[in-house]
């Protein structure tokens, strides 16, 4: 069963566009990754889906029940967890998660129990007041306030910003956790590893538009590789003229670099050839995925 | 219920101080009263040398002036301003406060419709006004009775200080619908505070002038103290149109919520 299905959803802010004709199928117990540049459409999608916006044209529907009718009842079992959490400044931690748990039909003590689990586990205190707590301490209460509730569907909007890579670790072992347990997970972002890591599947989102739904495999083979190399000896380019997989090829003095997409053994291969005094291997950014990857392919 | 619940809860001091102040004002007024009516040959001299406009500016009536009934209208006019701002905060700031706290995205993701969201905070305002109107009226029939020595009439003073909640529901009304209308609102006080003014300027502008129709555009003026202590009843005109102009604006406010984008924040 798709979990999340949308059928040409389209959303124009005025006149200005926001999304068109956005097609999606999340299917049960994914993680599903979204993802493109800021301003591509991925926030629109979500807050579509979570009826904050309203659609101009197309259809949506979460479990099978349409967006727009079923709200509330959908809701139940969701988890959202946008990316600039805000929350009642003066309320207290514990106060504004007993808050959004009294919106769920759940057995109360229950949800207490688990919401002291996550904060335990996240290492927050529930006692502080959320006007005191940092921008990542807030974070930790969106996460608990996502959660508490054991949603089917986890809907994640940029979430990681904010969190110390430890954080960020022990909030991915968590959904990995939830989606064992059999949620259905929703992840968008503009960092592509961060997808990678998580995701099983992935859509590429650009100027409002679907350009690619792929399988993490498949794009982290497709992937490219910023590499920079310094080299020793003089600059020979020959040694790459039989590696496919090669762009924006620059040498400037004795420093190369370009980008790379295709396995990595082959690459190794060739680099073991030539007298490096310093290399660099780097996750290129989305832009320059979308530049060199995306813009080539449609050609 | 927890919506309800938690706004009367974040209500409560503000609406503990406005209480609070309103009957030290009906107090101390009604203090004045007895002082005013000991010398009443003075007193009255006093007010019917004062210049007609300014006498129509601040709703004193020669023939009333020096009744209990007349003293209250008196002090009502300045309740009913202060009750205004109150009850026009309220109305803005209970629906806005979501938006400019940037907590829309929490509440509207939650389980409930948008719907059920509105109603919650317009039952909790309205329950606010009602609360401040009941400790009112019971202050100042308290009062009243303390300073009269002779026979209240309950029904006419309690028809008189119930134009507080008269303006009140006007404003809380008004003040609903800004709150959705605007598209920000950065500071409640800022929206509230010019309204009430405009509307109170204009009233006492038409009083001055004399111009009955004037009155039609003023809340304040809907409920005429002087025609309340000869007909011991509100004019129905002005109730119809004050009963149409809540309803109207309540139904807007209820629709454009609904329909409302809810812009992300950041």
């Amino acid at each position: 069963m798709n979990i999340i299905e949308t059928k040409k959803l389209t959303k124009y802010y005025g006149k200005s566009l926001g999304i068109k004709d956005v097609d999606l199928s999340v299917q049960e117990g994914e993680i599903f990754g979204f993802i493109g540049p800021n301003g591509a459409g991925k926030s629109t999608t979500i807050r579509t889906l979570l009826g904050l916006i309203h659609p101009s044209g197309g259809s949506a529907t979460i479990f099978g029940k349409d967006i727009t009718k079923f709200g509330p009842e959908i809701k139940e079992e969701v988890g959202y967890l946008p990316s600039e959490v805000f929350y009642y400044d003066n309320m207290k931690v514990i106060d504004l998660l007993r808050y959004s748990a009294s919106f769920y039909k759940r057995d109360k003590k229950q949800v207490r129990k688990r919401i002291g689990e996550l904060a335990e586990y996240l290492d927050l205190d529930l006692k502080k007041k959320i006007d005191d707590l940092s921008y990542g301490n807030k974070k930790k209460v969106g996460i608990i306030q996502g959660l508490l509730h054991e949603p089917k569907l986890i809907i994640l909007d940029e979430p990681t910003g904010g969190l110390d890579p430890l954080m960020q670790q022990r909030f991915f072992d968590l959904l990995r956790e939830e989606n064992k347990k059999g949620a259905t997970i929703l992840f968008s972002s503009h960092i592509l590893s961060e997808v990678q890591k998580l995701c099983n599947r992935v859509a590429i989102i650009k100027d409002g538009k679907i350009i690619r739904v792929e399988k993490i495999s498949n794009l982290i083979e497709n992937t490219h590789k910023r590499i920079k190399l310094d080299l020793a000896g003089p600059v020979d380019k020959k040694v790459f003229a039989g590696l496919k997989g090669i762009s924006d090829f620059k040498v400037v003095g004795k420093s190369i670099s370009f980008l790379y997409r295709g396995r990595v053994n082959d690459i190794t291969k060739v680099l073991a050839k030539i007298n490096l005094s310093n290399m660099l291997i780097e996750e290129p950014d989305l832009e320059e995925v979308f530049l060199h990857y995306y813009k080539t392919d449609e050609e | 219920m927890n919506i309800f619940r938690r706004e009367l809860r974040a209500y409560r001091v503000s609406t503990i101080i406005w209480v609070v102040s309103f009957a030290v004002m009906v107090y101390m007024f009604l203090m004045i009263f007895t002082s005013f009516t000991k010398d009443i040959k003075d007193s009255q001299r006093l007010i019917v040398n004062l210049p007609a406009a300014v006498r129509a500016a601040f709703d004193i009536s020669i023939k009333n002036f020096f009744t209990i009934y007349g003293f209250f209208a008196y002090l009502l006019s300045f309740i009913s301003l202060t009750g205004a701002v109150q009850a026009m905060n309220l109305g803005v700031g209970i629906i806005s406060k979501e938006d400019s706290g940037k907590t829309s995205d929490f509440l509207l993701t939650k389980p409930i419709s948008r719907s059920k969201v509105i109603t919650s905070k317009m039952l909790a305002a309205l329950s606010i006004i009602l609360i401040t109107n009941i400790i009112f009226n019971i202050s100042a029939l308290i009062t009243a009775r303390i300073v009269v020595s002779g026979n209240l009439d309950i029904k006419l003073f309690l028809l008189l200080s119930a134009t507080l909640l008269m303006v009140q529901m006007f404003f809380l009304a008004l003040g609903f619908l800004m709150a959705v209308i605007l598209k920000k609102v950065k500071s409640v006080v800022a929206v509230s505070l010019p309204t009430v003014f405009t509307f109170f300027i204009i009233g006492a502008l038409g009083a001055i002038i004399g111009d009955d129709k004037v009155r039609y555009l003023s809340p304040f003026k809907y409920f005429d103290s002087a025609y309340i202590i000869d007909h011991a009843g509100y004019e129905v005109n002005f109730l119809i149109i004050e009963t149409i102009f809540v309803i109207v604006a309540v139904s807007l406010s209820y629709l454009i919520y609904i329909k409302k984008d809810i812009k992300a924040a950041a």
